[in-house]
């Protein structure tokens, strides 16, 4: 067992992350977190979280960057917003862990081959290809990513479900792509705007 | 139930006595079997009724008994129920209604001392039974006795000139009556004067309470003592002596309109003397005034650090500068002399000596401060006119508020001072507000349970000032990391990030606690009060008699009774101020007549009960050789008449008679 230090020292801080993360969409109210804990007792995913909810709130508004981002806790939310309901301070955590999540693949520092940010992703890229999500090329590109041998063990499922009719190869596209382009791009612009 | 022939004589000569049990719902019922202690009772000598009632101190429990004793003829009257401390009184005045000396009657407590404390039912109506025929043994001796009324004096003595003593007392004027308000500094306001802001509402302390000050001053109806000190109380409730000690400032207070002039022309060019008032952040020359708005409005002058007192030879030119000749280097102490009917003492607290917890460097690092002298800093009028500086002259980049310093903590105070966590909230908002420095607050919990306080906490999160949640282990000066250097670095466990931090900073203030009084133990044996554990007043009842003392006519306010905020001080010398009132407005004291007196012609002269009475109550007449009970001092607690070696010493409800045959009953069948 290795023995590492565990303590905190003020270099270990980021206040220029602090002040992102309490300006962000939903992270206004962050400082008001009287750190009751609810929203960690009441998430149904806090069972497998590296840091609670409330920890990771307390964690983001003193500025401890690199545990913020690089906790499992962001990508674990489904989004539920069961600690929305239930926060005396109506806090949105829900929107604050988005805003990790972007901060997390911004900076590159989210757990290699861990699912979900992977998912995320790709589900944004090919939103912004074809303005459509196809399952097929998702699945795999997401499998391939992340686990090959989950892979191999899918491919009866996935086959009996090409089969049915329930997901297919071909990509679904919109039209007017060039529009919607227009629009991702306008507010990623305007989302780096706001991280400066 | 059991009800004797009204009419039936009393062949064995004892007087005609009626019993009565209470159920008290199932309170008494639920354990003892009160049916069969009636039907017992009826078969004890002289007992002529015996009842059980469901509630007998209800209205209609009341008029039974009343009735009874018209309609039976009855002549003592024993009622087995709670404790006499919940119900005598009531049943008293039963006995009254019905036409019987309220004195021929005795209560038995079988729920206090019997149902509620034991399961066995058996068991437990068996010892109903023995203390009700104990009862009924004594009661037979019991004598008619009347309660004695004693005139109260209308003048009322509030000690302490704090924010619960102006109040108290200004509240007395008001409705009309005479306060004289002793203060021990040389101006009344206490600490809530050195006070910059007040939280939650964050209005300026001077600016809500001097006006209040000068009212004290000119109000018609108060007479203002300040550098003064109670030295002795004699007397008894509504007839207090009080002896007062008029300490000599050097200044005739009449004379002096606090121009100040004197002190511009004392000899000490520039202030160099520790100035208390600003807790030793600024200077002073040895005549001055605590500040502009010191009520009275006197200049005083401190012999310790005055040419004239240490030497003899001073030019005097504070002297010559006066015109109105108000200085005066001969002033002796005074001591005067009041009479007055109730006392509230409103003595205050002091804060906690930080040195006390050597960790956290006070008296060490220059850096360190106690939340008292932050107050004095960050006020507009203070020796920094505001300005949070360092004692360097520095402004500090971060700043460390360490909460519960002395607090908490079985090795100092055990209390939780109450204020602590709202005045380091207030102060972390105004150290912002005034230096824009990064505010730590480093607590354990915050304790913000008041009107509009936990806004205030949101409020102070929302500024964006930290809050650490752990006690602060150590301020030290010893760098780890670069960013350390020349810093005070706080080592403390952040159990809410669940790791220990070193947290950097310029400043650090303790938020000291609050603790009684210095010579709060002198001032309760002076007024002769009671104290508790950790030294604050004690009140009468936690909950019911929150500003009563054990010694009647004596009140207490403030936080000499328990840490409390302005708003509780208030509250709370306003209720003192209306008990005081009650006790003035009856115009007299009813006496309860369980004192003692000496039969004269037995006793011998021997005067060992003088020096025990706790009350002083007895006095040695030397004249007849015989002692002397004052029955309106006397409060009956038998400690003469059991040393009497003559036995000359009898008391009222506890004569001979009366405890040998209430031993008889309890131990007899």
């Amino acid at each position: 067992m290795a023995i590492t230090q565990m303590m905190k020292y003020e270099a270990d801080r980021d206040a220029d992350f602090a002040r992102w993360a309490t300006s962000q969409t939903g992270g206004e109210n962050l400082r008001h977190c009287i750190q009751c804990g609810v929203c960690s007792a009441t998430c149904p995913l806090s069972l497998y979280m590296d840091y609670t909810p409330r920890r990771l709130i307390n964690l983001a508004r003193e500025g401890f960057k690199n545990e913020v981002l690089s906790s499992l806790t962001i990508w674990l939310c489904a989004s539920c917003y069961a600690c929305r309901v239930e926060c005396p301070k109506k806090i949105q955590v829900t929107d604050i862990m988005y805003a990790l999540k972007r901060r997390a693949i911004q900076e590159g520092v989210y757990p290699k081959r861990f699912p979900i940010p992977v998912l995320a992703k790709e589900f944004g890229r090919m939103i912004f290809m074809w303005g459509r999500v196809n399952e097929t090329l998702l699945v795999i590109d997401l499998f391939l990513r992340t686990n090959w041998f989950k892979f191999l063990s899918m491919t009866g499922l996935g086959l009996n479900l090409m089969r049915t009719g329930r997901m297919s190869f071909l990509p679904d596209s919109i039209r007017r792509k060039d529009e919607l382009r227009k629009i991702l791009n306008a507010l990623e612009a305007d989302k780096t705007e706001v991280a400066k | 139930m059991a009800d004797n022939n009204a009419n039936k004589q009393q062949p064995n000569g004892l007087p005609r006595i009626g019993f009565y049990i209470c159920h008290c719902g199932s309170n008494i019922a639920g354990t003892i079997d009160v049916a069969d202690v009636a039907k017992y009772a009826a078969g004890l000598p002289g007992v002529v009724v015996s009842r059980d009632y469901k509630y007998m101190c209800s209205d209609p429990g009341q008029e039974m008994i009343a009735q009874d004793i018209r309609e039976h003829k009855l002549e003592r009257l024993v009622v087995a129920a709670c404790s006499p401390n919940l119900h005598e009184e009531t049943f008293r005045k039963a006995a009254a209604k019905g036409g019987l000396n309220s004195f021929f009657f005795q209560m038995v407590n079988i729920r206090e001392h019997a149902s509620w404390v034991h399961e066995d039912k058996k068991a437990a109506t068996a010892k109903a039974k023995d203390l009700a025929r104990a009862a009924v043994y004594r009661v037979r001796f019991h004598k008619a006795l009347e309660k004695q009324q004693v005139p109260v004096d209308p003048n009322v003595l509030v000690v302490g000139g704090g924010i619960a003593g102006i109040h108290a007392a200004l509240t007395l004027a008001n409705a009309g009556k005479k306060v004289t308000l002793v203060e021990r500094e040389s101006t009344i306001g206490g600490h809530m004067a050195a006070f910059d802001k007040t939280f939650p509402t964050l209005d300026c302390a001077a600016c809500i309470l001097t006006p209040k000050m000068s009212a004290v001053k000119s109000h018609p109806n108060i007479t203002l003592w300040t550098y003064s000190e109670v030295s002795k109380v004699e007397g008894y409730v509504g007839n207090y002596k009080v002896t007062v000690k008029r300490k000599p400032r050097y200044v005739i207070e009449d004379l002096c309109v606090g121009c100040m002039e004197c002190i511009d022309a004392c000899v000490f060019k520039e202030p160099k003397f520790a100035d208390k008032f600003n807790q030793g952040l600024g200077k002073r020359k040895p005549v001055y005034i605590d500040f502009p708005q010191a009520t009275p409005k006197v200049v005083m002058i401190d012999p310790e650090t005055c040419i004239q007192f240490k030497t003899g030879k001073c030019k005097k030119s504070c002297a010559e500068a006066c015109d109105r000749k108000a200085i005066d280097f001969d002033q002796k102490e005074e001591v005067k002399e009041l009479q007055v009917g109730a006392i509230i003492l409103a003595t205050g607290f002091k804060t906690f000596d930080a040195k006390k917890e050597p960790h956290y460097g006070y008296g060490k690092y220059p850096g360190v401060f106690t939340a008292l002298e932050i107050e004095r800093l960050v006020n507009a009028s203070g020796p920094t006119s505001g300005e949070v500086v360092l004692r360097d002259g520095k402004h500090p980049k971060a700043v460390g508020i360490i909460h519960c310093v002395g607090s908490r903590d079985e090795k100092t105070n055990k209390w939780c001072s109450r204020v602590c966590c709202m005045y380091s909230l207030k102060l972390a908002h105004l150290i912002k507000e005034h230096s824009g420095a990064e505010v730590y607050n480093f607590y354990i919990d915050i304790r913000a349970a008041g009107k509009a306080y936990e806004e205030f906490y949101d409020k102070l999160l929302s500024e964006g000032v930290h809050f650490i949640r752990g006690r602060v282990a150590e301020v030290t000066d010893w760098a780890m990391t670069p960013e350390e250097e020349g810093k005070l670095v706080l080592r403390v466990e952040d159990t809410l990030a669940g790791f220990v931090r070193r947290v950097p900073v310029d400043m650090v203030v303790l938020a000291t606690g609050l603790e009684p009084q210095a010579d709060a133990q002198e001032v309760r044996r002076r007024f002769n009060i009671g104290c508790g554990n950790e030294g604050f007043f004690q009140e009468r009842h936690p909950k019911l008699a929150p500003v009563n003392t054990f010694t009647d006519g004596i009140f207490i306010a403030g936080a000499c009774q328990s840490p409390k905020d302005i708003p509780d001080t208030v509250a709370q010398a306003g209720a003192a101020a209306a008990e005081a009132l009650v006790l003035i407005d009856a115009g007299h004291v009813e006496l309860e007549p369980n004192t003692s007196h000496v039969v004269e012609e037995e006793c011998c002269g021997c005067k060992s009960c003088v020096p025990l009475c706790p009350y002083t109550a007895i006095t040695f007449d030397e004249a007849k050789k015989k002692a002397v009970i004052n029955e309106v001092i006397c409060k009956g607690c038998g400690v003469c008449a059991a040393a009497c070696p003559s036995g000359s010493i009898r008391q009222n409800l506890f004569e001979d008679e009366e405890i040998f045959s209430e031993i008889e009953g309890v131990l007899g069948k």
